[in-house]
Formats: structure tokens, C-alpha cells, sequence
């Protein structure tokens, strides 16, 4: 028993000691912070004193610095100590990341970080949730989403519900009967919970996991989750309505938010779509005629209401939510419900007439571009449907599946998408166009007309998270220039700053390659990308990286298409076979399986010593998602200027609605796009200050001072002047040169007292000073 | 002239029954006339007029051969042995001494090397064990050279214990991988009238069908018995199967069917999915938006009648290449990867290893601490820590505990005690008034250092402070000679067999003998220097206990014996 005890308590005050004694306790502008670490990059300390100062004034900020010095662990450790500090002035504490890893390694970040601060246990609770898979947990055979969410419904519907009272026969969900039960009254014991955590809590309290992490929302300290439920205001409504407004909200990697704006507010409208919501029109005619014959008060009751304006007579049935009003809130009309909607019947021959309309439209063989109050005026015009009605569509419709007791709302998703549409483009005039194609661009002769709706103003979506909470922070490794942002969101930040990394060594080497051996001019443009020298130019840089890079090259090209091109007659001209001889070669393709087996076994050949090359695509999902840290990467090459497909006709709309809305000209506009992805795609290769790798840049427009300009600033300043019009054998020079400096033994010694810092060298009077100009305002 | 009664002699030696290969006459050594006489494995010279060799040695014995520069009035040649001794002859027919002399160098040049190998093999590990082990090395030196045991007693159990190993290394060469560009190495070249000609090496095709299991597949079905191995080469490079832009290929194809084995290999590899959940694209997203909402163009029903054939053929390269490049990684991994599963399994097997298997965190788990550490920040007190391998978790948590002891305390108590430990470390205030001030403690400590005032007079001074540097040295050795001589004795136990009694016996001596010539000597010597005797004692004891236990042996045989 002794013995046991001892060895217990010795480890016991290893953990403990562990933790006081070597941690860091920073002071950051008179605000106690408690740092994982023992050591920190001074940039971080910059960082958390501009994010200091932006929670002081209650304001928004846009921080860029650059990923691999910490970023998130700086957000949480400071935000954090406010909390404690101040826990009148912010209460909560919502993270939003892009991606599932990126959401899973926040979340373990909290994990060491709240762990480290064992002692000074100041946290309730700190969720991380991201709701497509909490839903799969109930029902664990099933496996795709929408299933899912039928089948929930199917069995927590309020009036299936209440069906069960009369008979007990009809089976219900346990879990979410449990919950309902107890859930709510019992509080969730402090601690940090992921999803797996919350599915085991609620297994084991025989709770649903989903409704039990809706309801812990509103009640954790720290949220961590994806975008869509802060953005999309179908789900913003379920889940983050009733978040408190003295909440910090911080978005992550938001270099492509105006893209989530824009994606959470738009519609596609195919004839596939029309035919499935033709189905679902006939048959909700048919369920109301048999309702009409076995139960025609309900039908009655549910017009009263309606004529009441009690919409919403039961809102307090949160299970009978699935996808919420698709505007946002403050545009949703409190009045009642039109006349000529309200009874089941005149809606659905409404619906009947809209769809038809629809259907004419699509039927049409040009182009068509029109704005909403166009659209409405021909509406009008053709088949007297007027603009109020259309407004109620989408609620009406819920209203109407609820009194018709359809369990499987799933089926349904066609109509709703219809009636969202509805709603979306009767509420907005400005901001929206909509764009019928008949036909793709590619392919002419194929009828497979579109109807897009589509969302030219992010600033739409984001306007009320901007306005709700107290503090919104917008942060990323590649936001420059800075200004665009709060341009393009329409919102006035109180900081807007851009950090540098602090290095002992130069470990990013960023080339400009303009030129091939031959001289001929090295670009994507679009006159010349097809041009036999400049394909055969490529292919000599990447044949000659991949004799002196050692372990991993990822490359990307501009597009897929491109890719697809390049590499086919890189394949004829037999320059493939020679970058073989150094290489295993792995391509992205448009299959997501296949490009993740591709991706599997390039980290594998990078691991075994064998090496590989990766052939990417800009905007694709690798460049987006995956790091390619240490010996995954050691050089990336970026063929061409990753500008979007110009031709597209709502990318036109929205550069239109930009230059005359915000002033922002075309031209400065598709070159920001461009460079963002430039710059997401070479950063992926530097994930930290230990790491290093060579950024190419292989075309001669990166030179220009627009582009160049509008790299994110810890890339730029390592561009010397040198290195901006390079052949393929000064770039293999000045490569190789590096690649052997780095490949050195690096030591924490080499880097401590610049670019790591001790808590003594961080308090220094010069160091302070030093660190007072890593940060750039912009 | 002499080689044409060379079958002659041969026959008149009749002691010989080997092959003879080359006679020499009037060969001198040692001032004598004789006849040199190379064999199928030995060298050998006998006097004149005497039918028996006076010198003879086994090439595989011989270390290199040395001739006397052109030019010299004596013609020689010499013999220089492994165990440095050397033999000269001396070429003593005036006319045809030089010519003698170089056919038999000639000869012998050719031999040498033949039985070199052999023989040498075990010399150049000896050799080398002792050169990389200077222990070893001090221990040959004490032992064997000071005559305590004999060389081969030294290297009876060392040898074997280290064949063993060497062996295995040498069977576990590493697999050489296969170049991804094997394919690209077959360049055709025009043979002038209309046709192509590959070259082909074994190492191609070995390559071939190491990639390709397939194909291998196809050429043990058909060859030789439907076509000969040219037909099918040639049938391989004609097929669009080798050609990697293919779409279809036809019927009568033989390697149709490989294609679509690959296609099978393909699909199941991308439908298995990936085990790292970092590089997994599919659940990158927490895909919530619904068909039909956002504005990325929803990929419409790609059917192949959609897109070009040029298209099309550009994505098979694409695939085509990833395809190849998972085959030529996974025929380099294969080979490397079957003997660890093995161990893997044999440990998997003895029961109780699933308890260490437990303690591995998962892959995604790892992955994530991977993606989230900065070494950097971390400070150095922060180790790298060992995950705990335990075979059997249950011992170690409980300890050896006496068996009468019946009181073991449940899971209940411990997590109850660890709770009120949290809790009063919580709560856990130092009481500062009371506590001394640091000038103080630290005047204590430096106090209680070495050298400090408290540390001084009558502390036991270590024996490195002691005892100077050669005898410290010295007495290593001794150990460790000890030590080797002891290992010796006591592997003979149990003696089970006459020759390990011989050997025991033998060791015992040995023992004596060591105690004599080199521990004797050293006692004297470290009293001459009036150091502190008590250095040899446990050596002494050591022995000690190994002549009692060899008492104890002899006594009990005796008494069977009797």
C-alpha cells in the first residue's frame, strides 16, 4: 500500500511540477497570460498584444501571421486569460476552422493548453463539434447525412412525439426521450469534450449526442467548429442563435471566407432538380387530399394559425428543425402569412405554378443574366406571382410539412431548395443575379440548362456576425493585402496588422523563374501556355528540382485542364520518364479517393528516402487542406499564375458588382484571388520555424511589383531583387546552395535570443523594442 | 622438357594420390637441391633423392607470395604463411631458372586466390572482431597471448555466438528497389528497315515482373509451352498495355487481362481507403451544405461520352502514373515488410504482448500530436518519452508483493487517495513566513557540496581518487580477463557431457593459472605501492566461489563414481 501510494504521489508531483514550474507567465500589457511553453517566438507575443488591444476596444481585427509560429496556441492562450480577467466582458469564446484536421488540431491544442494549466482550472467546458457527424451518431448503421436526418426525424418529430403519448406502439427515439428528460436540468461536468467525448457522454447517460451538444453550446466556454454554423444562415439559426453577444469569434485560416460567404447564401437550379420537385409536389397534393377526407381539422388549425401570424405557435420544438429560414434573420418578415398561401391547397398549386415558370425559363437556348427585381417584374408579368408571397415560400412551407406529419423530410430537400430560392431572391434586390445557361461552355451541343442564383456580396452573410458579437477576429497565414478584407466584408476593423516570422536562418527561399535555359519567357498566360517551349521549359525545371531536391517537390498548376495538358505531352516528349529516374511521380486527380491513395503513397515514398513529386492543382483540395511539412516538402513549385477561369459568367457578375459597389477594379481583384492561392499553395510547404524548402515561383509575371506586391509580407521579404527573373540554372545554383546550407544541423541554441525567446530575453528592453516592429500595420 | 615427365614422377611418388600440377626441379631451400611440387590444394618441396616432402603447405595456409626483383643474381620465391612464417625456394637451373620461376608464380597466382576466400573468411572475422572490440582484443592479449588459455578455446564459443549473427546479416541483405523508370530504360531504336528493337537486360525484366505480378502471372502461363519468351516480349511491347495511353485494348490482347487487373488493383487500393485520416480528402470537409446550394459548379454527370478522347486518354496517363508509381513503391516495401510482420506476429502470439499493443496510441491521434508540436518551443526538461512496453501490465502495476501479504488495496482506494493528494495539492499553500531566506539555503548548500565545509574530513574518498590511473586501468583488464575466464568455466554447467567435465576441468586450471601469473603479480604490486589492498578482493572472491563450486562438483562424481 505504501509503496503504491509513493509511487502515485511521485508522479503526481512530477506532473504538477511539471507544469508550475516551467511554463511561461506572460505579461501582455498588464494582462496575466499563461503560456504552454518555455519558450516563445516574439512574433507570438506581437500577435497577442495587437489581439490585446483589439478585445480592449471591443472591435474587429484582421491578423495575418504566418502558419507554423503558433498562431492558434497565441488566439487561445490570450483570449483565454481575457476570460478569466474579464469574465463580464467575454464570456465565450467560438473558434471556427475550415477543415476537420484543422478543426482536430485546435481542438487538441486547447487540450495541451488547458491541461498545462491544470491548477488554475478556470474552464467549464470547451466543445468541439462539427454537426454533419454528430447527427450520424445516433443512428450508427446509417451512414450519409441526409439519411440520417430523416431518420431523426422520423422518430423526434413533435407530433410523432405526441403521437407516443396516446401510443406507446409508435416507436420514438430513447436517446433524444432521455435527454428531453433530464438534459437539460442536469449540468455537463467540466471538461473538454470532442465529439467522440460527447457521443461517449451521452451513450453513457443514454442521452442524444446531437440535441445534448446543441443545447452545450450555449453553455461551454470555448466552441470549436466549422464556418457554416456561424455563416450559413440555414444553420446559424439551429445552432448558433442564441450565442451570447459578448462572445469572441475567431475564424482561422480565413484567407477564402468571402468564398464560404458567398457558397452559404447561393442556389443551383438543374432540370433534375425541377423533375424531383415535381414529384414532391404531386406528392404533397396527394397526402393533402387524404388528409382533407380522414382529418381535415388539422388542416383547418394549421389556416387559423396561419392567419394569426403564429408562424411559429410551437418554436420551442427544436426536433422539428431541418433546415432553418435560408435569410437572415433580421430579413425575415413578422407579419402573417399572405392570404393566398395560407390554405394547404393554394400553396401547393402555387408552388405547382412557380415550378412550371421555372421550367420555362430552362426551357430557353441563350444566355440569360437578370437581376432579382428583374426576375420578380417577369415573374409577375407571366404567371401573376407576386413578391410577398414568394418572401413566406420557404416558411410556409415548413409550416406546411409539419401539419402534414411527413416524417421523411429528406425526400423533400428538392422543394425546399426550390422554395429557399424562392424566398432568397423575392428578399434581396441587391447583392444576388441570376445566370441561366443552357448549356456548359465546353460543350455546346449538350442541353443541361442552370439556373444559378448566385451570391455576389459576402459582405450579406457576414453582416450579422459582425454585428452580433463583440469582437470578431479574422486571422490567417495569407490574408495580403490587408486592406481587401474589410473592403470586400464590408465591416471597419480596429487592428489590421500583418506579422513577420522571426528567423535565425533563412529558412524560405522564395525564386522567380522567368526564363528557361533557351531564354524564351517562362508563363501561364493564356496566349502562350500551349506553347511547345513553354511546356518543354516546365518540364526541364521540374526535371532538374528533382535531381537536387531531396525527399518531397510538390508542384501545382493553374488548373486541372492545364495539368491534365502538361503532363500528357510531357509524357510524349519523354520528360516524365526522366524526372522517374529521380522520382516516383503522383498525380491529383479529380477523384477525391484516388488522389488520397495518391497522396498516401507520395508521404510514404517521401518517408522511405525514395522521394516524389506531386503534381497539384491550385484551388484544389490539396492545395487547400494538407501541409506538407519537414521532408513532405521541400520545394514547391508553382507553374503559372493560379488566376480563376475568367470566362465564367458569375465570376464576371460578381467583378462587375465588385467595381461597382466596393471600387475595386477588376484587375485587383482576379490578381488578389490569384496570389492568395499562390501564396496558400507555397506556404503549405513551411510549417514552422525548424522547416524549410525552396518557393518557386515559375513565371516571369510573379516579378511584377501588383503581384509580388501582394504576397503575404513574410514571403516578400525574403524576394531579393536577385532572384526575380531567373533561368532554370540559376534557380538550380541558387537552390542547391540553399538546400546544403539548410540541410545543416539546426539547434534551439542557434535560435534562441532571435527568433525564441526566453521569458528573461523577452522581457528585455530591446528585444521589446525589436518586437514592437514585427508587426506591420496596415 | 620437364613437364613432359611430370606423369612420370607422379606415379613414382607413391605416397600421392592428389592431382599434380606443376613440378619444378633443382629448387633450392635451405641450401638444399630438391623438387618443387605444386598440387591441387598444397605446395611442396622434397629433397633430392628422398621421396617424402620436407616442406609442404596447404595454399589455403598461404598468405602471399613474394618474388626477388628482376635483375637479382638468386631467383627466388617466397611463401609468407598466415601465422608469419615464410618459405623460400631459390630457382637454381642456370637456364631456365627465371622461366621455372614465373610459371610457378604464374600458377600459384592463379591457385592463391581460389583457397584464399575460403580460408580467410574465418581469419578476417577474427580479425576484424578484434579490431573493432578493443575489450576483446585486451582480453586476446591477456588470455591467449600470455598463454593463460589457447586460441581456440578463446574463440571456441565467440566464433559461433558471432557466425550465428553474421549469417543472418548477411541472408538480410537489403532489397535493392526498382527504378521507377525501368520502363523508360527499354529505348527502342529503329533497326533500319521498318522496325523497332528493346533491349531487354534480366534486371528489366526482373523489374517487370516485380512491378507487375500480372504480367509475371501471364509469362509463367505462357511460356514456353504457347509461345517462346521472345514472342511474348514482343507481344508486350505491341500491347497497349505497355504503352500507357491506352484505352482499349483489344481481345486478342493477352494483356487485356492484365490491364484490368490493374484496373481491379486500382479501384481496390482507392476503395481501401487511407490510414492516415490527415491525407484523407474525403472527410476534409464537414460538408454541410446541401445539393444544389453554393456556387461551385456542381460537377455534372461526368459520363465518358462527355469529354473528349483526348481528354480521356490524358486522364488514363494520369492514372496510369500514380497506378505505376504505388506498384513500384509497393515492390520495394514488400520484401523489407514480410519479416516484420512476422515479428510482429510471433510476439503477438506469446499471450501476453496485447497489453503493449493496447498502449500504442492510435495513428490519428500521433498524427495530430505530430501536426501541433513545436519542438522548438518546448524546453529541453520536456524528453522525448518512451511509451512503456510492458508484457505483462498487471505485474507492473502491483509489483513484486510479498505472497503471504493478502492486503491489496483495490482500484477504489488508489483512485481515493490520488483525490485527496489533488486535493491538498490544490489547496496546497507554502507557508512563506516560515520558510528560510535564500541566502541562507543557499550557505547551506554550498555547505553541503563537495569541497564545502560541512564535506570535509572523514567523507569516503572514491576509489578513482584514490588509486592511480595505470593501476585503475590495470585492474579493468583483470576484470574483464577474469570475467572471460569465469564465463568460460561456468558455461560448463551443468556438466552433462565428458567433454564439458574435460573442459571444466581444463578451466579450472585456467583459473589456477590466472590467479598465478597475473593476479598474484598485481597484488604485489599494489602493496609495493602501499595502496589499499582490499582492490583484488571480490576478484578473489570471485574465483573463490567458482573452485568451491568446482569442489563441490568433484566431490559429488567421486562419490558416484564410488
Amino acid at each position: 500500500m505504501i509503496p503504491k501510494l509513493c509511487y502515485f504521489l511521485k508522479l503526481l508531483v512530477f506532473i504538477i511540477l511539471n507544469n508550475l514550474i516551467l511554463k511561461l507567465k506572460l505579461n501582455i500589457d498588464g494582462l496575466l497570460v499563461y503560456f504552454p511553453y518555455d519558450y516563445i517566438y516574439p512574433e507570438q507575443y506581437s500577435y497577442m498584444l495587437e489581439l490585446k488591444r483589439t478585445l480592449d476596444a471591443k472591435g474587429h481585427g484582421v491578423l495575418e501571421m504566418p502558419s507554423g509560429t503558433g498562431k492558434t496556441i497565441s488566439l487561445l492562450s490570450l483570449i483565454v486569460a481575457y476570460q478569466k480577467a474579464y469574465p463580464l466582458e467575454v464570456t465565450k469564446l467560438v473558434y471556427c476552422s475550415r477543415t476537420v484536421p484543422e478543426i482536430e488540431k485546435v481542438f487538441n491544442i486547447i487540450y495541451i493548453f488547458i491541461t498545462h494549466c491544470i491548477i488554475n482550472s478556470y474552464f467549464k467546458i470547451a466543445f468541439q463539434i462539427h454537426f454533419s457527424s454528430v447527427k450520424y451518431l445516433s443512428f450508427l448503421a446509417l451512414r450519409f447525412g441526409k439519411e440520417v436526418d430523416g431518420k431523426c426525424h422520423s422518430l423526434t418529430a413533435s407530433y410523432i412525439r405526441a403521437q407516443h403519448h396516446s401510443n406507446p406502439s409508435q416507436p420514438v427515439c430513447q436517446f433524444y426521450e432521455e435527454f428531453d428528460a433530464v438534459g437539460r436540468q442536469v449540468p455537463i461536468p467540466p471538461g473538454i469534450y470532442n465529439l467522440d467525448d460527447l457521443k461517449d457522454f451521452g451513450r453513457r447517460k443514454g442521452w442524444c449526442p446531437y440535441f445534448l451538444a446543441r443545447y452545450a453550446i450555449l453553455h461551454a466556454n470555448i466552441v470549436v467548429y466549422s464556418y457554416h454554423y456561424l455563416l450559413d444562415p440555414k444553420i446559424a439559426d439551429l445552432v448558433s442563435k442564441e450565442l451570447a453577444k459578448k462572445s469572441v469569434v475567431v475564424f482561422d485560416e480565413a484567407h477564402n471566407i468571402d468564398n464560404v460567404c458567398i457558397d452559404s447564401m447561393s442556389v443551383n437550379i438543374t432540370r433534375r432538380t425541377l423533375d424531383r420537385c415535381q414529384t414532391n409536389v404531386e406528392t404533397l397534393q396527394n397526402t393533402i387530399s387524404r388528409i382533407k377526407e380522414t382529418d381535415a381539422a388539422k388542416l383547418r388549425e394549421e389556416y387559423s394559425r396561419l392567419v394569426e401570424g403564429l408562424k411559429e405557435a410551437n418554436v420551442a420544438r427544436e426536433t422539428d428543425m431541418y433546415l432553418s429560414n435560408p435569410v437572415l434573420p433580421d430579413e425575415i418578415l413578422q407579419e402573417a402569412v399572405p392570404g393566398s398561401i395560407r390554405t394547404a391547397e393554394h400553396f401547393v398549386g402555387f408552388m405547382k405554378r412557380f415550378l412550371e415558370y421555372l421550367k420555362a425559363r430552362l426551357r430557353i437556348h441563350h444566355v440569360v443574366q437578370e437581376s432579382a427585381p428583374q426576375f420578380l417584374k417577369d415573374i409577375y408579368e407571366k404567371v401573376c406571382i407576386d413578391r410577398k408571397p414568394l418572401r413566406f415560400c420557404a416558411e410556409r412551407l415548413r409550416s406546411l410539412l409539419r401539419t402534414l406529419e411527413i416524417a421523411d423530410i429528406a425526400d423533400f430537400s428538392a422543394i425546399t431548395l426550390i422554395s429557399h430560392f424562392a424566398t432568397l431572391v423575392s428578399t434581396y434586390s441587391k447583392g444576388f443575379t441570376i445566370i441561366i445557361e443552357p448549356f456548359e461552355d465546353r460543350t455546346p451541343t449538350i442541353a443541361n440548362p442552370v439556373l444559378h442564383f448566385s451570391c455576389m456580396d459576402p459582405s450579406i452573410a457576414i453582416k450579422p456576425v459582425f454585428g452580433r458579437f463583440q469582437s470578431v477576429i479574422i486571422t490567417s497565414g495569407t490574408l495580403s493585402p490587408l486592406d481587401i478584407y474589410p473592403r470586400i466584408l464590408d465591416f471597419r476593423p480596429v487592428t489590421v496588422a500583418s506579422f513577420t516570422m522571426t528567423l535565425a536562418r533563412t529558412c524560405l527561399c522564395p525564386l522567380i523563374v522567368g526564363r528557361g535555359n533557351d531564354q524564351v519567357a517562362m508563363t501561364s498566360k493564356f496566349e502562350t501556355r500551349e506553347d511547345f517551349a513553354v511546356i518543354r521549359n516546365y518540364g526541364n525545371l521540374l526535371l532538374e528540382m528533382s535531381a537536387i531536391v531531396p525527399d518531397g517537390i510538390v508542384a501545382f498548376f493553374t488548373s486541372y485542364i492545364y495539368m491534365e495538358n502538361i503532363v500528357a505531352s510531357w509524357y510524349e516528349q519523354g520528360i516524365l520518364e526522366n524526372i522517374q529516374r529521380n522520382k516516383l511521380i503522383f498525380i491529383e486527380t479529380q477523384d477525391a479517393a484516388e488522389t488520397s491513395m495518391a497522396l498516401e503513397k507520395y508521404q510514404e515514398a517521401c518517408e522511405n528516402g525514395r522521394g516524389a513529386i506531386l503534381l497539384s492543382v491550385a484551388r484544389g483540395k490539396v492545395s487547400e487542406g494538407i501541409d506538407f511539412v519537414h521532408h513532405y516538402g521541400r520545394a514547391v513549385i508553382m507553374f503559372g499564375v493560379p488566376y480563376v477561369y475568367t470566362q465564367s459568367r458569375i465570376l464576371k457578375a460578381r467583378l462587375e458588382y465588385l467595381r461597382d459597389q466596393f471600387q475595386i477594379r477588376e484587375n485587383d481583384f482576379l490578381t488578389f484571388d490569384a496570389m492568395r492561392h499562390a501564396a496558400q499553395c507555397v506556404g503549405r510547404a513551411i510549417r514552422g520555424k525548424t522547416d524549410y524548402g525552396l518557393m518557386i515561383f515559375a513565371d516571369k509575371r510573379y516579378a511584377r511589383a501588383d503581384k509580388r506586391g501582394k504576397l503575404p509580407r513574410w514571403i516578400q521579404e525574403h524576394l531579393t531583387d536577385g532572384s526575380l527573373n531567373l533561368t532554370i540554372d540559376e534557380t538550380v545554383q541558387l537552390g542547391k546552395h540553399f538546400l546544403r546550407q539548410m540541410a545543416q544541423p539546426f539547434r534551439q541554441e542557434d535560435q534562441l535570443g532571435l527568433s525564441l525567446l526566453t521569458l528573461e530575453q523577452l522581457q528585455s528592453e530591446d528585444m521589446l523594442q525589436k518586437i514592437a516592429q514585427i508587426a506591420q500595420q496596415a | 622438357m620437364i613437364n613432359q615427365i611430370l606423369p612420370f614422377l607422379s606415379v613414382a611418388m607413391a605416397s600421392l594420390s592428389e592431382e599434380v600440377l606443376l613440378v619444378v626441379k633443382r629448387v633450392r631451400q635451405r641450401k638444399q637441391d630438391g623438387t618443387l611440387y605444386l598440387m591441387a590444394e598444397r605446395i611442396a618441396w622434397g629433397p633430392e633423392g628422398k621421396d617424402r616432402f620436407t616442406v609442404s603447405h596447404l595454399y589455403a595456409d598461404i598468405r602471399c607470395q613474394k618474388i626477388s626483383p628482376d635483375g637479382k643474381a638468386k631467383i627466388q620465391l617466397q611463401l609468407v604463411l598466415h601465422t608469419g612464417e615464410s618459405t623460400t625456394f631459390h630457382f637454381s637451373n642456370e637456364s631456365t631458372a627465371l622461366k621455372d620461376r614465373d610459371v610457378a608464380k604464374e600458377l600459384l597466382q592463379q591457385l592463391l586466390p581460389k583457397f584464399k576466400k575460403k580460408a580467410n573468411k574465418e581469419l578476417e572475422e577474427k580479425n576484424r572482431m578484434l579490431q573493432e572490440d578493443p575489450v576483446l582484443f585486451q582480453l586476446y592479449k591477456d588470455l591467449v597471448v600470455s598463454q593463460v588459455i589457447s586460441a581456440e578455446e578463446f574463440w571456441a564459443n565467440r566464433l559461433s555466438l558471432n557466425s550465428v549473427e553474421h549469417s543472418l546479416s548477411n541472408n538480410n541483405k537489403q532489397e535493392v528497389g526498382i527504378s521507377a523508370a525501368f520502363l523508360a530504360d527499354i529505348r527502342p531504336q529503329t533497326d533500319g528497315c521498318n522496325g523497332l528493337r528493346y533491349n531487354l537486360t534480366t534486371d528489366i525484366i526482373e523489374s517487370i515482373f516485380r512491378t507487375y505480378p500480372t504480367v509475371k502471372q501471364k509469362y509463367a502461363e505462357n511460356v514456353p509451352h504457347n509461345m517462346t519468351e521472345k514472342e511474348f516480349w514482343t507481344r508486350f511491347f505491341q500491347s497497349h498495355y505497355f504503352h500507357r495511353d491506352r484505352i482499349n485494348t483489344g481481345l486478342q490482347d493477352i494483356f487485356s487481362e492484365c490491364a484490368k487487373e490493374d484496373e481491379k488493383g486500382l479501384k481496390s487500393m482507392v476503395t481501401q481507403g487511407v490510414k492516415n485520416p490527415m491525407v484523407d480528402l474525403l472527410s476534409l470537409e464537414d460538408k454541410t451544405l446541401d445539393e444544389g446550394y453554393g456556387t461551385a459548379t456542381v460537377p455534372t454527370t461526368s459520363n465518358s461520352s462527355n469529354k473528349s478522347l483526348r481528354e480521356n486518354s490524358n486522364s488514363a496517363i494520369i492514372k496510369r502514373f500514380n497506378h505505376h508509381s504505388a506498384m513500384v513503391l509497393a515492390a520495394g516495401l514488400r520484401k523489407a515488410e514480410a519479416p516484420s510482420d512476422q515479428a510482429s506476429e510471433t510476439s503477438s502470439t506469446d499471450g501476453n504482448s496485447r497489453d503493449s499493443d493496447l498502449f500504442q496510441p492510435p495513428l490519428k491521434k500521433v498524427k495530430l500530436q505530430e501536426a501541433i508540436e513545436y519542438d522548438d518551443l518546448q524546453g529541453d526538461s520536456v524528453r522525448k518519452t518512451i511509451s512503456l512496453n510492458l508484457k505483462k501490465s498487471d505485474r507492473y502495476s502491483h509489483g513484486p508483493i510479498p505472497l503471504q501479504s493478502q492486503h491489496y488495496s483495490t482500484s477504489q482506494d488508489i483512485i481515493n487517495s490520488i483525490s485527496i493528494i489533488q486535493h491538498e495539492m490544490r489547496s496546497y499553500k507554502p507557508r512563506l513566513t516560515q520558510v528560510m531566506s535564500s541566502s541562507a539555503a543557499s550557505s547551506a548548500i554550498t555547505a553541503l557540496s563537495p569541497g564545502g565545509v560541512l564535506m570535509q574530513g572523514g567523507g569516503q574518498q572514491t576509489i578513482n581518487q584514490l588509486v592511480p590511473t595505470d593501476v585503475q586501468s590495470e585492474l579493468k583488464h583483470l576484470y574483464t580477463a577474469a570475467g572471460e575466464l569465469l564465463r568460460h568455466f561456468w558455461s560448463c554447467f551443468p556438466v552433462s557431457t565428458p567433454f564439458l567435465e574435460e573442459k571444466v576441468v581444463k578451466m579450472k586450471s585456467n583459473l589456477e593459472k590466472f590467479q598465478m601469473t597475473k593476479l598474484r603479480p598485481f597484488q604485489e604490486k599494489i602493496q609495493r605501492q602501499y595502496l589499499s589492498t582490499n582492490l583484488t578482493g571480490h576478484l578473489e572472491e570471485m574465483l573463490q566461489a567458482a573452485y568451491n563450486k568446482f569442489q563441490a562438483w568433484q566431490t559429488r562424481r567421486m562419490m558416484r563414481k564410488t
